[in-house]
C-alpha cells in the first residue's frame, strides 16, 4: 500500500535532484491514529452537547475541533520551506549497516521541529531545526548485495505540534551508495609471490618509496617522524616507505579457490582488508583489469570498489 | 541551557505532564463528587509519580483489575446505578486515574490525555457559570499542551533520539496556547452555526442534587436556610420599568394541605387556570432563572399565560414544568399586579383551601372563631388578624425559638416571634379556621436593581412566604402578614432588617458600596453569560439567522453562512502560521526606539538601506535633506555612541537612554505636518 502511493507519488512528482527544499505540492498529510481518536472523542462530545443541548460543552467541542485543523496546518507548515542539501553515504560491506548522512536546512525564521527522515524501510531518525540552521542526520541504510545500491526513496515526515496529524513527503533523489563485496572466506592469505610473478610497483626496485603519512604509533622510529609536519602543529605523524622489507602480496581470483565466483569476491575482499590492517603492499588482477601493488586507504578503496563492480 | 533544558524534558517530561493533567481534570470536579472519590483518584496519581520516582513499584494487572473493580463497585454502592452524569463522572475520574499506572507507552498517554479531555466536557456539562470558565480554558491549555509534549516525546522511543534544541515548559505552553488561540474564532463560528437541536436526542436525569430552591413543603423554620444564601435565585429585565418595592412579589410554589406543622402543595386541581381581570397595565418582562433543580419558573405575581408549551399554567397560578429547571434558562412573561378573578371559587377549590387538621391548634381556632364573630365581613376579618398580629408584640426573627407540638399556637400565644413563614401559615390557618378560603404562597420578594445591565436580581436571601386569601368580589387577594410586623422587609432586603442573617461575606458586600458595585458589575456580567452564551439554543440560533437576514431560517442556510466563514477563517490561519516571524527575538530598548526612528525617517522617504550602519545613515540623510541633518544626525550619532561606543554596556545608561527615546518620539509628532507634505511633493515631481 506505501509502495503504491509512494510509486504514484514518484510518477507524480517526478524524479527529484538534491539540493530539494519541499513544496507545498509534495507534502501530504493524513491523521495519525492519535489524531483519528481525537476526531472520535470530538464526535462524542459533539453527541453530548447538542443532546444536553450545552452551550459551554459545544463551546469547548468546536474549540477542540478548531484546534486539531490548526493542529493540521501547523504540521504542515512543520515540513515546509524545509531544503535538503545533499545525502552521501561512505561505501560499505555487503550485509553491515551504515549510514547515508543527509544534510538538512531551515532557511526559514522559525523552528522546525520533530523531522523524521527515513531510507525505505529503515528506522527513522528526527531531527529539530532551529531558526536558520542546518542539521546533519546519519540515517541507517542496509547493503545485501555488492556492487553500486541505489537508494531510490526517503521519506521525510512530522506529526509534530501535537501527534493528531502527519504530514510527509517522498523524495526520489539519485543517491547511489557503493557496497563492496562481503568480506568473508578462511583461507590464509596468499604468501609473498611478488618474486614469482616478478611485477613490483613500478620504480620500487630497491628504492624505497615514499608512501605517505599515517599517524604515530607507539614502536615507531623516531626517525620516521614527521617533525617537519609536527613543527607546524600537525599531529604526531610517521612517514611512511614502502621498503623490500614489507610483504608485497598480488591478489588475484585464482588464488581463491573457491567454486562460486562470489565466494572469491568475498575472499579477495577479506585478504585486502586484512593485508591493509596488516600494513602490506598488496596488488590485485582481475580480469581485464590490474591494479598494482601499493597500500593506504585510497588504494584499498580502488581495490574494492574493482571487486565490488568486477562483472558489471 | 537549551541543552539541559532538553534532558530534563526528555524521558520523563511526559508522564509529568499526563500526571499533572489527570490530577487538574480531577480536581474540577472536586467540589462536585464525593470526597473520596477525588482523594482516591489523586492517590492513584501519586502512586504514578511516586513509582516513576522510583519511590515506589507499579501494581501488575490482576492488582489494577481488583482496584478497578473496587472502584467500580464503590461508585455504584454510592450512587446506586452507574448511568447518569454524576455517576458517569466519577466511573471516568477513576478510571483515567487507573490507566494512569498502566501508562508507559505514548499511545496510553494519549488515551489519559482523552479521558481528561472528556472529564473537562464532563464538568462544563455539570456547571457553565461564568466564574469557572477561567478555570475550564486553564485546563484545556492544559491538555493540549500535554498532547504536544507526549507528542514531541513520543517521536524519540525508537531509540534513534537525537536531542537539539527541544521544545521547553515554555514554548509548549505557547505553542498549545497559539494554536488554541487560532482556534477561538472558528470555535465562534461553529457556536453560532453549527446547527442545534430542538430537542434532545437521548433523555437523560438531570440527577438527584436539588440543592437549593423554594420546597415543597414549609414548615415554620423550614425556609431559615435559604436566607443565609446569598447567591442569585433569577433575575429580571422589564421592558419598562421596574415595578415598585410593594409590588415586587414572585410567585412560586403553592401550599395548599396542613397537617397542623407542615405545608405541602396538596393536589393540584386539574381545572385550568381561572381568567384574570387585569385592573392595572400588566408588567412585561424577561426572567433569567438559575438551575434551581425544580420544576417551578418563578414569575412575578400574578403570571397571566404560560410562557411556554411544556409549562403547566395551574389555577392556582403557578408556573411548573414538566422537567426540572437543570440549566439556566431564560423566558418572557406578562404579569398583572393588580387583578380580579372572573370566575367565582368552585365548591371543591373551596373545601380544599378552608379544610384544618381536626383538633390541632386549639387556642388558634378559638381566637379566629372569636374574631370572626366580631367582625362584620371576611374583609373585616382580615383586618382584625391583621391587627392582632400588630398590637400584641410580635416581632420579626429569623432565629426564633422552636416551637412544640401546637406549633401554631404556640407562634401566636407564646413565642410570638418568627418569620414570614410562621406568620404566613398563622394567617393563613386564622383565616381557615374562620371560614375564609386561604392557601399559602411562597417564593420571593424584593429584588436588587442593578444599574449595570438594568435588571432586577433576585437572591436567595429573598426568598418569602405570604398568604392569599378568597374575598367574594375580588377573588384572591394577596396579604402579607410579615408586612404589618416589620414593613421595612418590603422596601429593603433582608440584609437591611436582620444583619446577622446573611453570612459575614455577604454582610461585608453589602457595607461597602464599592464592593457592592463591583459585585453587580460581575452580576450583570454573568447575567450576559447565561443569556448569550449558555442560553444560546436552537430557538435563538434561528433568530441569529434571522436577523443576519435568512428570511426562512433553514439548517441550509445556516450552512451556508458557515461555510463561507469557514473559509475565511482558513485564510486567516493560513496567512497567521505562513508569517516568518514568531521565532525572532526582541530587540531591546535601544534597539525598538533605533528602529523607530529608522520607520519614522523611512516615511519621509528616507529608509536606511540593509548595509548602511548609524553614521553611514546619517550621512545620506546630510545629503538628500540638509534641513533635517542638525536634528536627525546627533540622534543616530548617539545611538552609535550608546550601541557601539567605548562606553557600550547591555544596558545603556538609564538616563541617555530615556533621553533618545523621547528623541525620536518628538521627531515623528514634529515633521508630520510639513515634512511629509513636502516628502509627497518631491515624490510627484521627481518620481
Amino acid at each position: 500500500m506505501q509502495e503504491r502511493a509512494a510509486d504514484w507519488a514518484r510518477r507524480r512528482q517526478g524524479p527529484d535532484r538534491l539540493p530539494l527544499t519541499l513544496a507545498r505540492r509534495r507534502l501530504y498529510i493524513l491523521p495519525t491514529r492519535a489524531g483519528i481518536a481525537f476526531g472520535a472523542l470530538l464526535l462524542t462530545m459533539l453527541g453530548a452537547g447538542l443532546n444536553y443541548a450545552n452551550s459551554l460543552a459545544l463551546l469547548l467541542t468546536f474549540l477542540l475541533a478548531g484546534f486539531a485543523l490548526v493542529a493540521m496546518h501547523e504540521c504542515h507548515r512543520n515540513l515546509l520551506g524545509l531544503a535538503l542539501l545533499e545525502a552521501a553515504a561512505a561505501p560499505l560491506f555487503a550485509g553491515s549497516a551504515g549510514a547515508l548522512r543527509l544534510t538538512l536546512e531551515n532557511p526559514s525564521g522559525r523552528a522546525h521541529y520533530r523531522i523524521r527522515v527515513a531510507v525505505a524501510n529503515e528506522a527513522a531518525m528526527v531531527l529539530d531545526l532551529p531558526a536558520g540552521s542546518r542539521g546533519q542526520l546519519a540515517l541507517p541504510i542496509r547493503a545485501s548485495r555488492r556492487g553500486l545500491q541505489r537508494i531510490d526513496r526517503l521519506r521525510v515526515s512530522s506529526s509534530h505540534p501535537f501527534g493528531l496529524f502527519r504530514a510527509w513527503t517522498w523524495v526520489h533523489a539519485p543517491i547511489t551508495v557503493i557496497v563492496y563485496p562481503r568480506p568473508t572466506g578462511s583461507l590464509p592469505l596468499p604468501a609473498d609471490r611478488g618474486a614469482r610473478s616478478g611485477t613490483y610497483p613500478r620504480g620500487t626496485a630497491g628504492a624505497d618509496e615514499w608512501l605517505g603519512l599515517r599517524p604515530f604509533r607507539d614502536g615507531d622510529s623516531p626517525r620516521q617522524v614527521a617533525w617537519k609536519a609536527y613543527a607546524r602543529e600537525a599531529p604526531l605523524l610517521v612517514k611512511e616507505y614502502s621498503s623490500s622489507g614489507s610483504p608485497l602480496r598480488l591478489l588475484s581470483l585464482e588464488d581463491a579457490r573457491q567454486a562460486d565466483t562470489e565466494a572469491r569476491l568475498e575472499q579477495l575482499t577479506r585478504w585486502i582488508v586484512d593485508a591493509e590492517a596488516g600494513g602490506d603492499l598488496y596488488g590485485l588482477e582481475l580480469p581485464g583489469e590490474r591494479i598494482p601493488a601499493h597500500r593506504g586507504p585510497d588504494h584499498r578503496h580502488k581495490c574494492l570498489l574493482a571487486l565490488a563492480l568486477y562483472g558489471s | 541551557m537549551k541543552a539541559t533544558r532538553a534532558a530534563q524534558l526528555a524521558p520523563r517530561s511526559p508522564l509529568l505532564w499526563v500526571c499533572m493533567v489527570t490530577a487538574a481534570a480531577l480536581l474540577l470536579h472536586a467540589a462536585q463528587v464525593f470526597a473520596w472519590i477525588t482523594i482516591a483518584g489523586l492517590a492513584l496519581v501519586g502512586w504514578r509519580l511516586a513509582a516513576a520516582a522510583g519511590l515506589a513499584r507499579l501494581p501488575g494487572g490482576a492488582v489494577r483489575i481488583v482496584l478497578g473493580l473496587s472502584l467500580v463497585a464503590g461508585v455504584f454502592a454510592q450512587f446506586h446505578t452507574l448511568n447518569g452524569l454524576a455517576p458517569g463522572t466519577a466511573m471516568l475520574m477513576l478510571m483515567v486515574a487507573i490507566k494512569l499506572l498502566e501508562t508507559r507507552s505514548p499511545r496510553d498517554q494519549y488515551i489519559v490525555v482523552g479521558g481528561a479531555l472528556f472529564l473537562l466536557l464532563a464538568a462544563c456539562l455539570d456547571r457553565q457559570t461564568l466564574a469557572w470558565v477561567p478555570l475550564y480554558g486553564t485546563d484545556a491549555l492544559l491538555c493540549c499542551s500535554a498532547l504536544a509534549v507526549v507528542a514531541y516525546a513520543s517521536g524519540t522511543d525508537d531509540g534513534a533520539l537525537r536531542l537539539s534544541p527541544a521544545l521547553g515548559t515554555r514554548e509548549v505552553i505557547g505553542l498549545a496556547g497559539r494554536t488554541l488561540l487560532y482556534a477561538f474564532p472558528l470555535a465562534i463560528l461553529l457556536f453560532l452555526f453549527f446547527p442545534r437541536l430542538p430537542g434532545h436526542l437521548w433523555a437523560f436525569s438531570p440527577g438527584e442534587d436539588a440543592v437549593t430552591g423554594l420546597g415543597d413543603t414549609l414548615t415554620p423554620g423550614g425556609i431559615t436556610r435559604l436566607t443565609t444564601s446569598y447567591a442569585i435565585a433569577f433575575r429580571a429585565r422589564f421592558d419598562g420599568g421596574p415595578p415598585p418595592p410593594d409590588e415586587r412579589y414572585w410567585r412560586g410554589p403553592v401550599m395548599h394541605e396542613f397537617d397542623g406543622a407542615t405545608w405541602q402543595a396538596g393536589r393540584y386541581m386539574p381545572g385550568e387556570a381561572q381568567q384574570l381581570d387585569c385592573l392595572s397595565a400588566p408588567y412585561r418582562y424577561r426572567i433569567y432563572l438559575e438551575p434551581t433543580f425544580r420544576a417551578w419558573w418563578l414569575a412575578l405575581d400574578t403570571v397571566m399565560a404560560s410562557p411556554a408549551p411544556s409549562v403547566r399554567y395551574t389555577d392556582d397560578y403557578q408556573l411548573i414544568a414538566s422537567q426540572p429547571v437543570s440549566q439556566s434558562l431564560s423566558y418572557r412573561a406578562r404579569s398583572c399586579a393588580h387583578a380580579r378573578s372572573l370566575v367565582p371559587l368552585s365548591p371543591a377549590a373551596r373545601q380544599m383551601d378552608t379544610q384544618l387538621p381536626p383538633g390541632r391548634n386549639p387556642r388558634t381556632l378559638a381566637l379566629a372563631l372569636q374574631l370572626r364573630s366580631r367582625a362584620g365581613s371576611d374583609v373585616g376579618f382580615v383586618r382584625s388578624v391583621l391587627t392582632f398580629l400588630r398590637a400584641n408584640g410580635f416581632t420579626y426573627s429569623l432565629t426564633p425559638p422552636p416551637l412544640g407540638a401546637e406549633p401554631i399556637d404556640d407562634f401566636l400565644f407564646d413565642t410570638r416571634s418568627g418569620f414570614c413563614g410562621h406568620y404566613a401559615s398563622a394567617f393563613v390557618d386564622l383565616m381557615r379556621a374562620g371560614g375564609v378560603p386561604a392557601r399559602v404562597v411562597t417564593g420571593y420578594l424584593g429584588g436588587q436593581w442593578n444599574p449595570y445591565d438594568d435588571s432586577l436580581v433576585v437572591r436567595q436571601s429573598d426568598a418569602h412566604a405570604w398568604a392569599e386569601v378568597w374575598l367574594d368580589g375580588t377573588g384572591w387577594t394577596r396579604v402579607d402578614p410579615t408586612a404589618v410586623v416589620a414593613p421595612e422587609r418590603i422596601d429593603h432586603g433582608i440584609l437591611d432588617l436582620l444583619p446577622n442573617a446573611v453570612s459575614v461575606s455577604a454582610r461585608i458586600v453589602h457595607a461597602w458600596p464599592w464592593l457592592n458595585a463591583t459585585l453587580q458589575r460581575w452580576d450583570a456580567l454573568n447575567g450576559w453569560w447565561n443569556e448569550r452564551v449558555v442560553g444560546f439554543n436552537y430557538r435563538a440560533q434561528l433568530d441569529l439567522l434571522g436577523d443576519l437576514g435568512f428570511r426562512s431560517p433553514e439548517l441550509r442556510d445556516a450552512a451556508y453562512a458557515f461555510g463561507a466563514a469557514l473559509l475565511v477563517w482558513l485564510a486567516w490561519i493560513s496567512w497567521q502560521l505562513g508569517r516568518d516571524t514568531p521565532n525572532r527575538p526582541r530587540p531591546d530598548r535601544l534597539g525598538r526606539a533605533y528602529t523607530r526612528l529608522c520607520r519614522k525617517l523611512a516615511r519621509m522617504g528616507l529608509a536606511r538601506a540593509a548595509h548602511q550602519g548609524p553614521l553611514a545613515y546619517a550621512q545620506t540623510i546630510t545629503r538628500r535633506r540638509p534641513d533635517l541633518a542638525t536634528e536627525v544626525g546627533p540622534l543616530l550619532e548617539t545611538y552609535a555612541a550608546l550601541r557601539f561606543g567605548p562606553t557600550s554596556t547591555p544596558t545603556p545608561d538609564r538616563d541617555l537612554l530615556r533621553r533618545f527615546e523621547l528623541a525620536v518620539s518628538r521627531l515623528s509628532a514634529r515633521r508630520r505636518s510639513d515634512g511629509d507634505r513636502s516628502v509627497k511633493l518631491r515624490a510627484l515631481w521627481f518620481p
